[in-house]
C-alpha cells in the first residue's frame, strides 16, 4: 500500500508528467496542434473541420430511432447529406472525431486526474443550460456552422463569412454576458 | 485583517471572476479572499485577474479537479 503510494508521488511529482499532463499547454501550443490537424483533417476528409453538424446528424439517427423520418426536413434533403444518413455512424468521419474529441478530453483529465462530477447547484443552472444549449444548437444550424465551422474553419479557408460570424459573435457574448452578470449572479 | 471564503463550486466561468471581483470590491486592504472552484478555466482567469489588479495570488489544489485561488488584497 504504502509503495504504492509513493510510486504515485513520483509519478505525479515528475517534472515530464507535471508538465505534459498534470499543467495545461500554453494557449500557443494548443492554437499550433488545433492549426495542423485542421489542416490533415481538411487534406484527407475534403471537409473543413466542424462540430455541430455531425451532432445535427446525431439528433437524425435518434429522430429515426423512435420511428421519425427527416427525409423531407430541408436540412437533410440534399442527396449528399441522406447518403451520409444512410451509410451510418461509423461512416461518418465527422461523427467519430466529435467521439474522439470527448474520449480526448475525459483521457486529458483523468491523466491529470483532475475528473470531477460537479454538483447541479440551482434550478438556475438547468435553466441556463438548458436554454443555452438549444439556443447554440438552433444557432448553429441557421448559421450553417459554429465556432468551428463557421468561424475557424471559415477564417481557415479565407472566406469573409467566417470574419462576419467572428464580428457578430463577439457582439453576442457581450450581450450574453450582461444577461449572465444580471440574472446569475 | 480578515479572511473571507467563497463558495464557488459548481460554477462556470466567468461567473466565479465576477462573484470574485464583487467581493474584492467589499474588502479592506489585508483581507484574504478564498475562492474555492471546480471549473479549470477559472485557475487561470481568477489569478490572470487578479495578479493583473497587483494583489498577492496562490493557487492550490485541494482535491480531484478543486482548487482555492488565494488572494491577498494589498490596494
Amino acid at each position: 500500500m504504502s509503495s504504492f503510494k509513493e510510486t504515485m508521488k513520483k509519478i505525479t511529482s515528475n517534472p515530464v508528467y507535471v508538465k505534459w499532463l498534470k499543467d495545461a499547454w500554453p494557449y500557443l501550443t494548443g492554437a499550433i496542434l488545433l492549426s495542423l490537424f485542421q489542416i490533415v483533417t481538411l487534406a484527407t476528409t475534403y471537409n473543413p473541420w466542424g462540430v455541430t453538424g455531425p451532432y445535427t446528424n446525431w439528433g437524425a439517427w435518434i429522430f429515426e430511432l423512435f420511428g421519425g423520418s427527416v427525409d423531407k426536413w430541408y436540412y437533410f434533403s440534399s442527396e449528399g447529406m441522406q447518403r451520409t444518413l444512410e451509410n451510418g455512424f461509423l461512416a461518418d468521419g465527422g461523427s467519430v472525431r466529435n467521439v474522439g474529441l470527448i474520449l480526448g478530453a475525459l483521457l486529458a483529465v483523468l491523466f491529470a486526474s483532475q475528473f470531477k462530477i460537479k454538483k447541479i447547484k440551482s434550478k438556475k443552472q438547468v435553466v441556463a443550460a438548458v436554454l443555452g444549449g438549444l439556443l447554440m444548437g438552433y444557432g448553429a444550424r441557421i448559421a450553417y456552422g459554429c465556432n468551428i465551422g463557421a468561424l475557424y474553419s471559415g477564417i481557415a479557408s479565407l472566406s469573409l463569412s467566417g470574419w462576419v460570424f467572428g464580428i457578430f459573435l463577439f457582439l453576442g457574448a457581450i450581450v450574453g454576458s450582461k444577461l449572465l452578470v444580471k440574472y446569475f449572479m | 485583517m480578515k479572511e473571507v471564503m467563497l463558495d464557488c463550486f459548481g460554477e462556470a466561468c466567468p461567473i466565479p471572476l465576477v462573484k470574485a471581483q464583487n467581493k474584492m470590491k467589499e474588502m479592506d486592504i489585508g483581507d484574504i479572499l478564498i475562492v474555492s472552484i471546480d471549473h479549470s478555466c477559472a485557475m487561470k482567469n481568477l489569478p490572470d485577474w487578479a495578479r493583473g489588479e497587483g494583489h498577492n495570488v496562490e493557487v492550490e489544489e485541494t482535491g480531484d479537479g478543486e482548487w482555492e485561488v488565494i488572494i491577498e488584497k494589498v490596494k
